[in-house]
């Protein structure tokens, strides 16, 4: 028999020690009764001014113990179930799931190889392709719908796009309250009804303070309304390092905090028990370009030290990966993409969003999804960790086979070699058979694939009468906005 | 004995030499970005009678042509260049009383902002601190400014330059609205409009009838600039 042993079921990965931790919470806390935040709603300023808080006009402050009572009533489980009814999105401790990002302006075009503006024909491309691709758990609208007939209501007829080709659980951005209000009756129309919905959510809302330390109406009028439907939301701030955070990592995770901190009092003062989810893009302003770097290694170090915060504090992660500055899918963009996926792999990130995103979150790409899908199966394969019990380590074989013997043909290799990533679009042959395949590079194979999925994929259809309802919703929209 | 000729001409020497150091050193110390310094050093030329378009056109402005080209070659970074044309902005507003008609060139006034509906601000403040920094006087009203605040300000700051900021495709169109309204209210050929934004494009400039498109805070003097020349 054996004792105290500690045996690594998967590989493990840790940016801040607990005292660190420790260090920018209190900081955080500090942040909040020095120094406060912006708020402008009316209904938020309330809430606080009844509180403990200490409210001057627009501007609160929060006691450290108001803070400690409200962290107390975050979830630390949420289970998102598609339309096509699997309850396949776990969102708690320890457990990674991988989504693309939102509302990209442009569009790589693949017939012309130029930019150009997205569309509701683009959307509906990406759903297809994440509702294929397996290492996707969620869909982010990867780009915006910009030909929707007004901009007011763009956020329903976008869900309408990736709802139409998607059937797996979604995260969606909106244009207010108003609009959170219509995507989640469409939501409950699909599930069931509220009740039902309630309890297997199809998608969670996504909602960002301003940093540093601003809350507009917009925001806080989304986050009371999933506070008063239990509906899941994140709030995630986008704070660049020396532009709207300090230029130290330590000082932007400490006012990132102190910001979501701020909503957990906030949600918790409108109704306890939110089903909030913390987040963050904690990277850099570029200081040679001015440019906000989805790139960055800052990037993957502050994203990977604020999942390591939000397990201490038993909150769950919204965080990024996949991500580049390249303004093309090249050498860049896979290394970049491939380093900040790894790193909010391991760091245990529970929705790693922004997949896919080329060009600092401005320009969406097919292909891009479709050369991630690669990367996070390789990525997945070495958070696996290594399995160290008696037929993983093979003594009994490796006594049978002896020195100088081989292992290909025992039954030991036939068994295993199944546990390995079998790669579907890396190439790994010797050269003579690459030249005779046409010398292909992975561009070549990401571009063939796309179009592959494309013409081939067809997603389970919405329910007929279900889709009506869905746009007498939209339609409903549009004619308040007209 | 000098004769009074030789001894002006030996002054003039002499002032003119402690002109040039002076104005020399005033483009270094803004190129430093040392704003004290730089405040002193302004303030003892004028004491020593320097003329304050001098010190503009031959000692800042120069100066800062030199950071803008340091930071296009990549000698020069963000934190560094904003301080150099804060230090700029300081002594302009220093020397703006002083500085006779002809003096400024193409500096003049700005109004900036973020159209309504949208919230974003970095690259817009970017921009402002950029044209401050090449001697403009710089009104900032900030985000979410609906329409009316750009054509009232434009009436009551009577500024050559407009800049709009806009980061969404849902308010992009905003824009084309102000351009509108200044329209409407006769005074569109009062200003040179100037508009960015990460959605935005030099094409999408042209369609609402803007006047320029810059694609980064960095290009967005130089472009102005040479348009104002070119209209002259
Ligand atoms: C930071 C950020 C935010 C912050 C803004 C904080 C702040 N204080 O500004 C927060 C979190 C608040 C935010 C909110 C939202 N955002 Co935002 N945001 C960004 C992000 C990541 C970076 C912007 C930035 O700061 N860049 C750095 C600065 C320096 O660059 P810049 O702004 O582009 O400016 C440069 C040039 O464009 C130019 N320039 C800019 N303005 C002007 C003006 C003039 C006159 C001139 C000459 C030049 C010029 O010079 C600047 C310097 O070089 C961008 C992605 C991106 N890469 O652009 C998304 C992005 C702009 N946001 C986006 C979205 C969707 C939103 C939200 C709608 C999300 C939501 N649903 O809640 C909200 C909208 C809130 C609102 N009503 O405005 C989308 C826009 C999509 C679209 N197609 O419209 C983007 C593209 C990201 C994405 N793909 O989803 N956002």
């Amino acid at each position: 028999m054996k004792i105290s042993q500690t045996i690594n079921q998967s590989t493990r990965f840790r940016v801040l020690s607990e005292d660190q931790i420790e260090q920018i919470y209190f900081a955080a806390l500090e942040v909040l009764e020095r120094t406060g935040a912006m708020f402008y709603h009316e209904e938020a300023i309330e809430l606080f001014r009844n509180s403990h808080a200490v409210v001057r006009e627009n501007h609160v402050r929060v006691p450290a113990c108001m803070v400690e009572e409200a962290l107390n009533f975050y979830p630390r489980k949420i289970t998102l179930k598609g339309r096509n009814g699997k309850r396949s999105l776990h969102i708690q401790k320890d457990t990674v799931t991988f989504g693309t990002g939102s509302d990209l302006p442009f569009t790589y075009d693949r017939e012309t190889g130029e930019r150009r503006r997205t569309t509701y024909k683009d959307v509906n491309n990406a759903a297809k392709l994440v509702d294929a691709l397996s290492h996707y758990d969620f869909f982010m609208s990867h780009g915006i719908v910009s030909d929707a007939p007004n901009p007011q209501t763009y956020d329903r007829h976008q869900f309408m796009a990736m709802l139409e080709q998607c059937t797996k659980p979604m995260v969606l951005t909106s244009v207010d309250g108003e609009g959170l209000e219509d995507l989640w009756k469409m939501g409950c129309l699909i599930q069931g009804g509220e009740e039902e919905f309630r309890l297997n959510p199809l998608f969670v809302a996504y909602i960002e303070p301003i940093s540093p330390l601003k809350n507009d109406r917009t925001a806080v009028e989304k986050l009371l309304f999933a506070a008063d439907k239990k509906l899941p939301a994140m709030y995630t701030p986008c704070p660049s390092s020396g532009a709207t955070a300090p230029a130290t990592i330590a000082g932007m995770l400490v006012q990132s905090l102190a910001e979501t901190l701020m909503a957990v009092v906030l949600c918790h003062l409108k109704k306890p028990g939110t089903p909030l989810i913390m987040g963050g893009v904690t990277t850099l302003l570029d200081m040679k370009m001015s440019t906000y770097s989805y790139g960055a290694p800052e990037l993957s170090l502050a994203s990977a030290a604020n999942t390591d915060i939000s397990k201490w504090l038993n909150l769950l992660m919204f965080s990024t990966g996949g991500c580049t500055d390249s303004k093309i899918l090249d050498e860049q963009a896979a290394s970049e993409q491939m380093m900040n996926l790894f790193y909010s792999y391991l760091s245990g990130a529970n929705l790693v969003h922004d997949v896919g995103y080329i060009d600092h979150g401005t320009n969406a790409s097919l292909e891009s999804l479709v050369l991630n899908q690669e990367m996070m199966g390789m990525v997945k394969q070495f958070g696996k960790g290594i399995n160290t019990d008696d037929e993983h380590l093979a003594l009994d074989l490796i006594e049978e086979v002896g020195p100088g013997g081989e292992y290909v043909t025992t039954d030991h290799t036939f068994d295993h070699w199944k546990e390995w990533y079998l790669p579907k679009l890396q190439d790994r042959s010797d050269y003579e058979t690459w030249q005779k395949g046409g010398s292909k590079t992975m561009l070549d194979r990401v571009n063939e694939r796309t179009q592959e999925l494309l013409d081939t994929h067809t997603p389970e259809p919405l329910d007929e009468k279900l889709e009506k309802e869905l746009r007498e919703v939209v339609a409903a929209a549009d004619k308040r906005h007209s | 004995m000098l004769t009074l000729k030789e001894l002006l001409i030996t002054y003039n020497h002499k002032y003119n030499s402690i002109m040039s150091t002076y104005l020399s050193n005033i483009s270094e110390t803004l190129i430093s970005g040392k704003g004290d310094e730089l405040k002193k050093l302004i303030e003892s030329a004028v004491n020593d009678g320097a003329n304050p378009g001098e010190i503009l056109n031959q000692g800042l402005l120069p100066g800062m042509d030199a950071v803008g080209q340091k930071w296009k070659d990549g000698d020069m970074f963000m934190p560094e260049v904003l301080r150099s044309a804060k230090a700029m902005s300081n002594s302009m507003d220093y020397l703006r009383p002083m500085l006779k008609e002809g003096d400024m060139g193409n500096a003049g006034t700005m109004v900036i902002g973020t159209v309504a509906g949208d919230l974003h601000d970095i690259g817009k403040d970017l921009a402002a601190m950029m044209f401050e920094g090449a001697g403009y006087k710089v009104i900032n009203l900030g985000i979410d400014q609906p329409g009316e605040s750009f054509v009232n300000a434009v009436k009551e700051h009577q500024p050559n330059i407009l800049g709009m900021s806009a980061l969404l495709t849902t308010t992009m169109p905003r824009m084309g609205e102000v351009i509108n309204s200044l329209k409407e209210a006769g005074i569109r050929d009062q200003v040179t409009v100037i508009i960015g934004g990460a959605p935005v494009t030099e094409e999408y400039a042209g369609e609402i009838g803007a006047d320029l498109y810059a694609p980064n805070a960095g290009s967005a003097v130089e472009i102005t600039n040479e348009f104002l020349q070119q209209a002259q």
